[in-house]
């Protein structure tokens, strides 16, 4: 799964899955290209600069992706070399080169040049390139080659975790680990607008049961922090669609072991407490996951009842999914267990290697008779919709305005794009982040009912 | 050095907007952005002037990557704040073994995938980098398609490498003129408003032309369509039909303007933005003479300006003998900033437009032409800070530098962005309810701007503002 060639629809039900593939042709992207998970992973490295060896309307992405991992435009910088007809005809080498030097300027400790469609194509050697002007900065260069021809961002990502662990991670492997020290791999790939806030829960619950952050790949990540990743005793993947591939080379070259592996990610109840046991067990902190989990659910119960949880629009509602595997897979349960909802239709608009296997678990466990549908694009999730008509969908912006003829009459703005303006991150993983949501489905549930017109007017 | 010295220093070029032209014109200003500073390429451009056209089936032949871009940055703008409903944005999603051996036969069947999934009136094929270098013929794939589809196809080479932003407008534009039939029975009376991009782009309000339909429809004229602000492909077709075309912003009508002349014989009304009662008096003139509608056109000329008459006092005296400085940035635009100094001259101030980059200059070149030959020649002053690598230093920089010039004179007034923090009195020109900035609609809320601007110019600007704009 990944490469978006093929969409495939499985009809499910609790005994038998079979897939149907449906060759894409016509494709009305979720997802962004290489290129874009590529800057998206470079841009996490602190005061770094990002130089896109493009025609400026990838230049475009590279903001996109700046936004994304919210950097801080007095610290990180982002160039274009502006390719035009010219560099594709006879090459953009020089113009590389040009670039970088006049990079020397600016008070950048690294640079990652990442590569376009364009000059791949016509055969610029980055590489070479970067090698050349390395002794006339006095910044390091990191190449990454990820045209977006090759793949979607989440293979982006992967293409950009492959090159900096190989470019900026120096020495071997080093038996000398740091116990209880973990790595934690692709936060970034996960479609929680805010997903800072997963990310803050994790090292949270991380540090609360004794164990500690030795490097995140990548978010507000320090040069620094590279060379600690062979000292780690783990690392934990925060993503169903990217990042495994970088836990694998760990497990490889320096036979980092990866915890969590297979496990849905600590959204709702159940996952929450199974991933926080399985952490404890792995840090040798039983007793304080058993509390945290206590007190988190404790809280959570105490929240609803204090505040209120308005059931009544969700007991047995029947409830389609339309999101990334990071927050898709994770969310059935939730729904199902938590929430009393009847998931009928999940759209998965990505997802890495093993994820149709956690999922495919999880619908066993839960006992759904769901319909779902590997790498769709907008147009296959609108027909989906459209066919099984759920009361309830828990998707994004786009599904929003995608259902508006379908008679739908929910749409709870989860993923990425949503139409709000968050300035606090709100984590979907752990205790707070059941809360999060249970708030967003009733805020965006009792939208439904507000009213947008008026019988009459006041008089005064 | 001394600090005048040392202030001196901050000024890259003071002059007329001719002496400017001049010097970009020789070679002397570089016409080029800093690599920090990148607009969108052919392919994002061309996609705005078309994503304008209702029931229009995009199939863009390149990666996901491109797609998504355009499809979240104006599709879903134009959902959330034009009242469009989601229509597609579809692409070949291009992958590396399309790359190697080629994508037409892929192109064809998602035209046909399109065409049957969407059911659009039209269907525009978009080359980007990866089919234009390997050479696929999205042209030749396109006349096939359309034998054996419902919809019209046509194709546009929009690989972003091939040209600039703005190339990507007239090519989409002149594309577009494909669909149109010749001129036959002419529609009297009726005019095409054209040079709109449903982009939505930062620079264009729907406020804006919504005032200009406006007096069209009260001078008795009436309007085939915008093209491409929200059109059918039926008012494309009979667009040269159309007695007249007038274009709601000069700069990005004047290509289609002349080609739809050149080609179909459609007079075009040259005129600038009707900002400010003499430009907007012009706008007006401008479709009613060749309309034979002037004597209506001046009766409604002379009620609108009797109802405006307060809010022209205001102006007047908000700007009479002052320095008006209008900053170019994400808005005002070039083209608006210069309109603007046109509106403050009229008002009895004296405009000065503040870093109009050499490279907007080149790009916009036949219509800085034209408005000088119009006789508009404002004073213009360029800082260093405009040249400066990286968005932050460029920011800053400048942000001390317009401190500066504001500081070199007595009276002045800023028009721009309130991202910038002069010292002095300052407009807001970035207000949703401040539009319509055209028209008699535009001259009630540019005086309650203005009036605004100079009642609290002493006002403490936010330190939390500044502090996060500039560290």
């Amino acid at each position: 799964m990944g490469s978006g060639a093929m969409a495939q629809t499985t009809e499910r039900t609790s005994e038998t899955a079979v897939p149907r593939a449906t060759p894409q042709r016509c494709h009305d992207p979720y997802l962004r290209c290489a290129l874009y998970g590529a800057a998206q992973t470079a841009l996490g490295v602190t005061g770094c600069c990002v130089l896109s060896h493009s025609p400026q309307g990838c230049h475009q992405l590279v903001e996109a992706a700046f936004g994304w991992q919210n950097a801080d435009y007095t610290e990180t910088l982002t160039l274009c070399t502006k390719l035009c007809e010219d560099e594709i005809v006879h090459g953009g080498e020089d113009l590389l080169a040009r670039t970088i030097l006049e990079a020397r300027e600016l008070d950048v400790p690294i640079m990652f040049v990442v590569t376009a469609c364009g000059p791949e194509i016509v055969g610029d050697d980055i590489v070479a390139v970067c090698e050349d002007v390395r002794s006339q900065v006095d910044f390091q260069i990191v190449p990454i080659q990820c045209a977006g021809f090759r793949g979607d961002q989440n293979q982006g990502t992967d293409i950009a975790l492959d090159a900096m662990l190989k470019h900026m991670v120096t020495g071997g492997r080093d038996d000398r680990r740091i116990p209880r020290s973990v790595c934690l791999i692709a936060p970034h790939a996960n479609a929680n607008p805010t997903w800072m806030g997963d990310l803050a829960w994790v090292k949270q619950s991380l540090a609360q049961m004794g164990g500690t952050v030795l490097a995140t790949l990548t978010h507000d990540t320090p040069l620094g922090e590279f060379q600690h990743v062979p000292l780690a005793q783990a690392c934990i993947v925060l993503s169903h669609d990217a990042g495994q591939r970088a836990a694998d080379y760990l497990a490889e070259r320096y036979g980092i072991e990866q915890w969590c592996h297979g496990l849905p990610l600590p959204v709702g109840f159940t996952n929450t407490r199974r991933w926080l046991t399985e952490l404890g067990r792995r840090l040798e902190a039983e007793q304080e996951a058993q509390r945290l989990i206590a007190q988190g659910e404790k809280v959570v119960v105490e929240t609803c009842r204090r505040k209120w949880l308005e059931q009544s629009g969700m007991h047995r509602a029947p409830a389609a999914v339309v999101a990334d595997a990071t927050v898709g897979v994770p969310l059935l349960r939730l729904l199902t267990e938590d929430l009393e909802m009847l998931p009928t239709l999940i759209c998965l608009r990505s997802g890495q290697a093993g994820t149709r296997k956690m999922l495919e678990r999880e619908l066993e466990e839960l006992g759904l008779c769901v319909k779902v549908l590997y790498d769709t694009d907008v147009y296959q999730s609108k027909m989906a919709l459209a066919q099984v008509q759920p009361e309830i969908v828990l998707g994004s912006n786009i599904e929003r305005h995608a259902v508006e003829e379908l008679g739908i009459p929910f749409v709870i703005q989860l993923v990425n794009p949503i139409a709000r303006f968050r300035m606090i991150n709100r984590a979907y993983f752990g205790y707070t982040g059941l809360l999060n949501l249970i708030e967003t489905i009733q805020n965006d549930w009792l939208d439904r009912y507000r009213s947008k017109q008026r019988r009459y007017q006041a008089r005064w | 050095m001394d600090a005048k010295h040392s202030n001196d220093d901050r000024i890259a070029f003071e002059g007329t907007l001719q002496q400017l032209l001049e010097k970009v014109e020789s070679g002397e200003m570089i016409p080029k952005l800093q690599a920090s500073h990148a607009p969108p390429c052919k392919f994002w451009t061309a996609f705005q002037v078309i994503n304008g056209i209702r029931h229009m089936a995009p199939v863009i032949h390149g990666p996901k990557g491109c797609t998504y871009s355009v499809a979240s940055t104006y599709k879903m703008r134009g959902c959330e704040y034009r009242g469009v409903p989601l229509e597609p944005t579809s692409c070949t999603a291009q992958n590396e073994a399309d790359v190697v051996y080629g994508g037409e036969g892929k192109l064809l069947e998602a035209i046909k995938e399109a065409d049957q999934r969407y059911h659009p009136e039209l269907i525009v094929v978009l080359s980007c980098c990866c089919s234009g270098i390997t050479g696929d013929d999205v042209e030749t794939v396109a006349q096939i398609a359309a034998q054996e589809v419902n919809a019209r196809v046509l194709a546009i080479r929009s690989e972003g490498f091939g040209g600039d932003f703005r190339s990507g407008y007239e090519d989409a534009f002149k594309v577009l003129m494909d669909l149109m039939e010749p001129r036959r029975e002419v529609m009297k009376g009726t005019i095409n408003i054209i040079g709109a991009r449903e982009g939505p782009t930062y620079t264009e309000w729907i406020e804006d032309l919504n005032e200009i339909e406006r007096l069209v429809y009260a001078i008795g004229a009436k309007i085939n369509g915008v093209l491409c602000g929200g059109c059918t492909v039926e008012q494309i077709r009979r667009a040269a039909s159309a007695e007249l075309n007038a274009s709601w912003c000069y700069d990005w009508g004047q290509k289609l303007g002349d080609l739809m002349e050149e080609r179909f014989g459609v007079p075009y009304a040259r005129t600038g933005q009707p900002y400010g009662p003499a430009a907007t008096e012009e706008w007006i003139m401008g479709v009613a003479l060749p309309l034979g509608l002037d004597k209506q056109a001046r009766e409604v000329i002379r009620k609108e300006t009797a109802a405006v008459g307060e809010e022209l006092d205001t102006l007047r005296r908000c700007f009479e003998g002052k320095t008006a400085l209008i900053e170019i940035s994400d808005f005002p635009g070039p083209i608006r900033a210069l309109s603007l100094a046109r509106m403050a001259e009229e008002f009895g101030a004296h405009p000065i437009v503040v870093n109009l980059h050499p490279y907007t200059v080149k790009e916009r070149m036949p219509s800085i032409k034209f408005l000088l030959q119009q006789g508009q020649n404002p004073e213009v002053i360029l800082t260093r800070g405009l040249f400066s690598l990286g968005s932050f230093n460029v920011s800053s920089e400048t942000q001390s530098e317009v401190e500066i010039v504001a500081a070199r004179y007595d009276n002045a007034i800023y028009l721009g962005s309130p991202l910038r923090q002069p010292g002095i009195s300052q407009v807001n020109m970035t207000t949703i309810t401040g539009y319509p900035q055209y028209g008699y609609q535009g001259i009630r809320n540019m005086a309650r701007l203005v009036q605004s601007g100079m009642e609290h110019a002493t006002h403490p600007r936010s330190r939390l503002f500044k502090k996060v704009l500039y560290g």
